[in-house]
Parts: C-alpha cells; sequence; structure tokens
C-alpha cells in the first residue's frame, strides 16, 4: 500500500503507471523527437533523392523546429563566447542534451549510492557509471570538438555506436581512434564479456545502462515479467543484430566498390539513414528512454540493444553467472519485482538452481534485495550453466510422453 | 485415475502438487488444491512487501497463473466442512461433496490468541499479520492510525513493525523477554538487534507485556496498558506471539484423525486415517518420543510437502529433520543460523566475534569436550554460505578449522565481503 499523503500519491503514482507517469512519458518523447528529428527531415529527403526544391522545404521545415539547436547557439552567444555560424562544436544541441544526461547520471548515481551506501558492489558500480559517463562520454568529446579534432566517445563501441565502424568514418579518424574503435569493438568487450559476463560494459560502462541505473531507478520493477515478452526479446534483440551487421555489412561493401557501384552506394546511403532514424533516434533514444515510467528502464537495451545481444551470446558461454544458495529461497519475489530485465530470477532461485540468463546485465539488484542473502553474482572458471526453457520452468517438470513422429 | 486432493495452498501444499505431477501425467492422476484464503499460492513471506508498497499483489505469486492450468492442477477457492475418511469424501461450505483417494492435510497455521482483558469490547483495531486477510486489515486500518503497538517479539512481530514504522506510524513494540528473541538469539545478538530497532524510531520496550485493551465508544482500539501500569495509546494493535496449527475444523469432522497440539503423523506423514496425509506448519510429527518434531518455518513447510507427496504416491518415506538452519532480516540487518546455538549443553563454548562500529557479528558454538567441534553458527549482518557451515557441522570440523576457512563460506556481494581478520574475537560462555 502506498504512503500517506500528497508525496505519499506522487511517489506511487508516477512509479506505478500513473497519471503523472503518463505525462512524463509524453514529455520525454516529445523532447527526444524535438532533439533527433529535425535534422532527420531533410537529411531524409536528400537520401530519397527529392527535388531540390523538396529538400530546401524539408530542411527549413526541420530548422524551424530545431529549437534546442537555436537556444544553445543564443546561450553562447548571450555568455559572450563566439559561435560559428553553421555548426559550432560547443554551442550545439548535443552539448544541451549531454549536460542534461550527465545530470540525470550523476544525481541517480548519488542518490544510489545513498541508497545502497550498505553495499560496495553498488557504490562502486556507481563511481564507475558517473565517471566514465562525465569524463569519456560528456567532457572529453566536448574539449576534443572545441579544440579542432574529431570528437569521439572513448565509452561508445561498435555495434552500439555503429557509425564508429564505417569505413567512411574511419578513413577520416586519426590512427589510434581507428584502433581503438576496431580492436575495442571486435576484441575488448567480447574478451572482458566472456570473463566478467556483459555486466561489465552494459551496467558499468555504458551510457544507455547508466541512464537506466541512475535515474530510472525508480522505475525498474515495471519491466515485463511475462513469457510473451520474453520470447518478443529473443527475436527482437536477435532480429536488431543482424540488422545492424547488414548495414555496417552494407557500408563496407559499398565503400569497397566505390563508383564502381553507385546502386549499391545509394543503397548503403538509404540503409544507413534508415538504421539512424529507426535504430538510434527512435529505439535507443525516443523509446529507450521515454519508456521509463510506463515500460520500466531497460526497454532498449533488453529488446534491442545489439550490442546486448552480441554480449548476451558471449556471456551464455562465459564464467558470468549468478548463484543460488540452495533451499534458502522463501519465493518472496522482491529479485523478480526488480529485475530491470524482467528475468523471472524468483522461478530459478525456488528451484536452487543457479543460472545464467543472456539478457541478465549484472546490474546486482535481485541480490541485494533478496532478504534472505539467496543470490550473489560471480565468474567461476568452472561454470556450470543450466539455462532453462521458461516452458520448462513453467510445467515445473512433468513433460508430455514422447509423440510418435512420422519418419 | 487417481484423485489427489490436498487441502491449503501454502508452500507445503503446492510443492506436494507439483511434486505429484513431476510423477504422473494429468491423464493419471487428478489433482485438486483446496483453499479458502486465496485462489493463487502466495508467499505468505512476502505480505511484508506489498505492505510497505514495493510490491503489488499479484507479485507475491511465485508462479504465473496460467501455470497450474498448463500442469493440470484445479484450484478451488473453498472451505472443507467435514471429511469423512470412511467414504473418502469432503464436504464443502459451497461445492458440495468431493471424494479423493489420496487426501494432503496442508492447513498450517494460525495466529495464536490469548484473551486479554478488554478484548471481548474491540469491534476495530485488532490485527494479526499472517494472513492475505490479515494484510487487507492492516492497510484498511493504516490511514486511520497516527499510534500502534505491536505485542510479540518473533520475526512476524517485527516484520509488522517495519510496515507501521514505514507508514510513519508511531510503534511500540511489546517484547515480554528481557532481550529480543531469545530463542534464537543470544543477549548480545538481542541487544543489537535492540538497538536497530530503536535507531528506526521504535519504541521497543522489553520486559513489559500487554494487560488490558482500551476501546473508544465506537469499539476502535484507542490505548492498552501494559503490566508495568503503562497507558499507551494506539488506533491498531498487532498480535504477533506466535502461531498455532489451523486443524480445529477437524476435531468435529464425522472422522476426526488424532490430533494433539497440531495434526499427529508419522514419519511418513501418514495421519491415523487410511490414506489422509498431513504436511507443514500443521502438523506435530510422532517418533515415539515424548515430544513430536514441530516445525513451522518456510522451509520446513517445503520439505514437508515434497516427502509427503511421495509418501502419497507409495514411497518410503522416514522423515528425519535436517540440521536447523533458518534466516531472516531484522530492518537492515541480515541473520544467518545454523545448528545448535540456543539451549546448547553447558559444557559448550562459544566464538564471539564482533566488527567494531558495525552491526557484523558471529557467534560459532563449538564443544571442549567434544575435540572442539563446532555444533552450531548465528550470524548477524553479512551473508554467509550455510551450505557449508552446516557441512563443517556435519563433518565435525574443530573450531580451529573453522575458523581457518571461514573465509570460504561468505556469501557477500562482490567488493562488499566483510573483513574477517579486522574482527575482534572473544571466547564466552553461549
Amino acid at each position: 500500500m502506498r504512503e500517506q499523503g500528497k508525496l505519499g500519491w506522487f511517489k506511487h503514482d508516477i512509479t506505478h503507471r500513473g497519471i503523472t507517469a503518463w505525462l512524463l512519458f509524453a514529455i520525454l518523447l516529445l523532447f527526444y523527437f524535438i532533439l533527433y528529428f529535425p535534422d532527420k527531415i531533410g537529411e531524409g529527403a536528400q537520401v530519397f533523392g527529392a527535388s531540390k526544391e523538396t529538400v530546401n522545404w524539408a530542411r527549413e521545415l526541420g530548422g524551424s523546429l530545431n529549437i534546442f539547436e537555436d537556444f544553445m547557439r543564443w546561450l553562447g552567444a548571450a555568455l559572450g563566447f563566439t559561435v560559428k555560424k553553421w555548426w559550432d562544436p560547443v554551442w550545439n544541441k548535443w552539448t544541451l542534451y549531454g549536460t542534461l544526461y550527465t545530470g540525470g547520471i550523476v544525481g541517480g548515481g548519488i542518490y544510489m549510492i545513498r541508497k545502497y551506501s550498505h553495499n560496495r558492489y553498488q557504490i562502486i558500480r556507481m563511481i564507475a557509471i558517473m565517471v566514465t559517463q562525465t569524463i569519456f562520454a560528456f567532457s572529453l568529446p566536448i574539449m576534443l570538438g572545441a579544440t579542432g579534432h574529431k570528437d569521439y566517445y572513448f565509452s561508445y563501441f561498435w555495434p552500439l555506436k555503429i557509425e564508429y565502424l564505417y569505413p567512411e568514418n574511419l578513413a577520416n579518424m586519426p590512427l589510434f581512434m581507428v584502433l581503438y574503435g576496431v580492436f575495442g569493438g571486435l576484441l575488448l568487450v567480447p574478451i572482458l564479456g566472456a570473463f566478467f559476463g556483459k555486466r561489465w560494459y552494459c551496467a558499468w560502462i555504458c551510457g544507455c545502462g547508466g541512464l537506466a541505473n541512475t535515474f530510472g531507478e525508480p522505475w525498474r520493477q515495471l519491466s515485463n515479467k511475462s513469457q510473451a515478452a520474453w520470447t518478443f526479446e529473443k527475436y527482437s534483440i536477435h532480429t536488431m543484430l543482424v540488422i545492424a551487421l547488414a548495414t555496417t555489412g552494407i557500408a563496407a561493401a559499398s565503400f569497397a566498390l566505390g563508383d564502381k557501384s553507385p546502386g549499391l552506394q545509394q543503397t548503403a546511403t538509404i540503409v544507413k539513414y534508415l538504421y539512424g532514424v529507426f535504430g538510434v533516434a527512435l529505439l535507443s533514444g525516443a523509446v529507450g528512454v521515454a519508456f521509463y515510467p510506463i515500460g520500466g528502464t531497460r526497454v532498449w537495451c533488453r529488446f534491442f540493444c545489439p550490442m546486448a545481444a552480441l554480449l548476451g551470446l558471449v556471456q551464455k558461454f562465459g564464467r558470468y553467472r549468478i548463484t543460488v544458495k540452495r533451499n534458502m529461497c522463501i519465493s518472496c519475489g522482491m529479485c523478480s519485482k526488480y529485475c530491470e530485465m524482467g528475468i523471472d530470477v524468483r522461478a530459478y532461485a525456488q528451484r536452487n538452481q543457479s543460472f545464467v540468463r543472456a539478457s541478465c546485465v549484472g546490474c546486482g539488484l535481485c541480490a541485494e534485495v533478496c532478504p534472505r542473502g539467496v543470490l550473489r553474482l560471480e565468474n567461476k572458471a568452472d561454470p556450470d550453466p543450466q539455462e532453462l526453457t521458461m516452458n520448462k520452468l513453467l510445467t515445473q517438470g512433468y513433460k508430455e510422453e514422447p509423440q510418435r513422429k512420422a519418419v | 485415475m487417481q484423485h489427489f486432493v490436498i487441502i491449503g495452498n501454502g508452500v507445503a501444499g503446492i510443492e506436494a502438487a507439483h511434486t505429484i505431477r513431476e510423477r504422473h501425467l494429468p491423464k493419471h492422476a487428478r489433482i485438486t488444491v483446496i483453499s479458502k484464503e486465496t485462489e493463487y499460492f502466495f508467499s505468505r513471506t512476502a505480505l511484508m512487501y506489498a505492505y510497505m508498497n514495493q510490491m503489488e499483489r499479484r507479485d507475491l505469486e511465485p508462479y504465473e497463473r496460467k501455470s497450474y492450468e498448463k500442469q493440470s492442477i484445479d484450484l478451488v477457492l473453498d472451505t472443507v466442512t467435514d471429511l469423512d475418511a470412511n467414504e473418502k469424501t469432503l464436504t464443502l461450505e459451497q461445492g458440495g461433496a468431493l471424494t479423493y483417494d489420496k487426501l494432503l492435510i496442508a492447513t498450517g497455521a494460525k495466529p495464536r490468541h490469548f484473551d486479554f482483558k478488554g478484548f471481548d469490547k474491540v469491534k476495530e483495531g485488532f490485527v494479526n499479520f499472517v494472513s492475505m486477510q490479515d494484510l487487507d486489515e492492516c492497510e484498511r486500518l493504516t490511514p486511520s492510525t497516527k499510534q500502534a503497538v505491536v505485542v510479540g517479539g518473533g520475526l512476524i512481530g517485527i516484520e509488522l513493525v517495519e510496515c507501521l514504522n514505514f507508514h510513519g506510524v508511531e510503534t511500540t513494540f511489546l517484547v515480554r523477554e528481557d532481550s529480543y528473541w531469545p530463542v534464537a538469539l543470544a543477549k548480545e545478538e538481542g541487544d543489537i538487534v535492540a538497538e536497530h530497532i530503536r535507531h528506526h524510531g521504535v519504541d521497543l520496550r522489553l520486559a513489559e507485556e500487554l494487560d488490558e485493551i482500551l476501546v473508544d465508544d465506537n469499539g476502535r482500539i484507542r490505548a492498552i496498558t501494559t503490566n508495568k501500569g503503562k497507558e499507551i495509546p494506539c488506533q491498531m494493535l498487532g498480535m504477533c506471539i506466535g502461531v498455532v496449527a489451523s486443524v480445529d475444523w477437524l476435531k468435529g469432522a464425522t472422522t476426526p484423525p488424532e490430533i494433539g497440539r497440531s495434526l499427529s503423523v508419522d514419519r511418513a506423514f501418514k495421519t491415523s486415517l487410511p490414506d489422509v496425509y498431513g504436511a507443514g506448519d500443521c502438523v506435530q510429527i510422532e517418533t515415539g518420543e515424548e515430544r513430536p518434531i514441530v516445525e513451522t518455518i518456510w522451509y520446513s513447510a517445503k520439505r514437508h510437502g515434497r516427502l509427503a507427496a511421495l509418501s502419497m504416491m507409495g514411497d518410503h518415506v522416514h522423515y528425519e529433520p535436517p540440521l536447523f538452519y533458518n534466516s531472516s532480516k531484522f530492518f537492515e540487518i541480515e541473520y544467518t543460523t545454523v545448528g545448535d546455538v540456543i539451549r546448547v549443553p553447558e559444557t559448550a563454548r562459544a566464538m564471539w566475534r564482533e566488527l567494531p562500529g558495525k552491526q557484523i557479528t558471529q557467534r560459532i558454538v563449538y564443544l571442549p569436550e567434544e575435540g572442539d567441534r563446532v555444533i552450531g553458527f548465528n550470524m548477524l549482518g553479512s551473508r554467509w554460505n550455510h551450505r557449508l557451515l552446516e557441512r563443517w557441522i556435519r563433518e565435525r570440523r574443530s573450531i580451529a578449522f573453522v575458523k581457518e576457512h571461514l573465509g570460504s563460506a561468505q556469501f557477500d556481494v562482490e567488493f562488499g565481503r566483510a573483513p574477517l581478520e579486522k574482527m575482534k574475537e572473544t571466547e564466552v560462555a553461549p
């Protein structure tokens, strides 16, 4: 039952899909549309080969909607800075977004550290998230841009930041960034994933996970725990991985063939544009964050993120798992309730089943909220993961008699 | 086809149903579970989280609702009013008669009650905290409650105190004993928990008992008095002084089974009636000795349910209670216990370890006369792998061995291991 008083009502309402939660959802969605889509309108017209007038009209329409950009340019000038004519590396809307995003992570991180002050795993994890965000995903890229360098987010890798392996981008980068991006994305990420699970990235470094685990904390319990959601997740996330691989492949092929194949070049431009609109802007941005108050914090991470898909596959065969203490579970369900990835942790715990699930990001909250200390995150050298299917969990062992198939 | 009927959908009943279904397909065994409390099995231990706004009612259910249908377990929301073992028939309050081939009685326990002075005048404000209906009643009363009194220093008592405290209710916690929960905690441990309870703003009063309940004109509780002559104003009175087996309904049955304080069963969970079994908090297991085995915790009920089901299916079952273990949480202090730590032989000694400035302690009881063999662990404030502690007791390991290897039984979160090397260690009488 909710706490008494107006504050109690609000706390309950905004975390239980009440009217204020839907309102916040609408505001966040609007924010993301204004942030991402003005640029996409003109670009889209161009990519799909519209007439010159149409492209100009679309650009003007986009420009008139680009109010965050206008605001930042105005702010820069009002503060006495020289704002460059077309694009200023500091006074642009992404600086505004970065400031808000970093503010959310730092503010939420401090809230988390206070809330879980007795849990050192959470404290250290929060510090990692906050430091990564403030330095590598905020200050450093702005400083690089301001000093005339190519801006680069060292905390993001392909395929989450898909353009970091687009060949035409690699061709324009300093060598060390190229090496960092290629080795980081293709070697470092999976190798660390095999040893520590996907959590080293998803719950310690990544900005998407970072915001979810700090600012998004009050909504983590809203993740859908149903079997249908699990089934959807398995299809959707691997589909996204295939799409990301295909997009990168088409970009590489078109770069390799160059002018020899103008048709492929055009296809590549369209595919990359569509991935930018639907994969990045819509799913990772608008859906990823705006859905916090109504769908839980990890909608993007759980259902769509190609990097999570890749790391999940590595995790299933790696060392990471959640160890369950035998016969200690009281089936209270706090672990399942507070799993942001919608894993029914209780189903495993009450069966004394240590487990590893591809989707588990290792936030450690199931172990934190367990009143009997049944769960522990571990990296073991001799893993014995027995991932159960949901069907087995539901039917608790009884199997239909084997059916004879016509040979 | 055999018809297995289970009365009670608590953890013992549902565990039994699942155990039967694991072996028998629906076409070989029909399973019916009858409950008057809720249609679906829920976790009683999680009632407090629903009360504290951390969970919804549906979250308390450990199995998805459609899983019962998938497993062909029929759930009936009804009350059993009569049992006729000769005709193998149950009478239901609403549903008429139901015949069974094997019957399991797993009706659990209900709150213990004393006729306190003034109780007969109470119309509103008196609560227990055991059933779903109790939770509903608590939630109904909370908005009109500024002060509350909880009686009884056990685990359910402190759960209710924590919930009331969460809702900003000024709570007085009356504990009859002179230290907190002496059936499980030594004086030092009780003191730590007591201090922690008080730290949360709860008025914990040790060695003080309820004397009389006072009501206002509408019959709502307005205050209580204690045996120390103090009057404590309160609008809610929580009674958490233990539970008793819920078997009264059997006494008037056409064929009443043998009942002591609880339903008597043998080590195969058979009652005195043919094809009628009992499991969980409602049974006492007769062993031929003077005192029957009575276990009333979640883990024992789960164990009983599984074994009783095996027995019902014709397996040979001879119940021997395993080494005792339990765990709990007093507000934020986690607690694990294994083996014997209270009421131990007089010759026993205890190693008492505490971390200065933190509420982390370990009390390890051992027998100097038997090669320093360790017989029990009582651990507060950090997490332990009880399986390893159990093994050491079974292997009759010495206190020196246990001390040396204690670190390997720690189960704290990563980076959060309690620093055993910094602990202050003294030898005390247990």
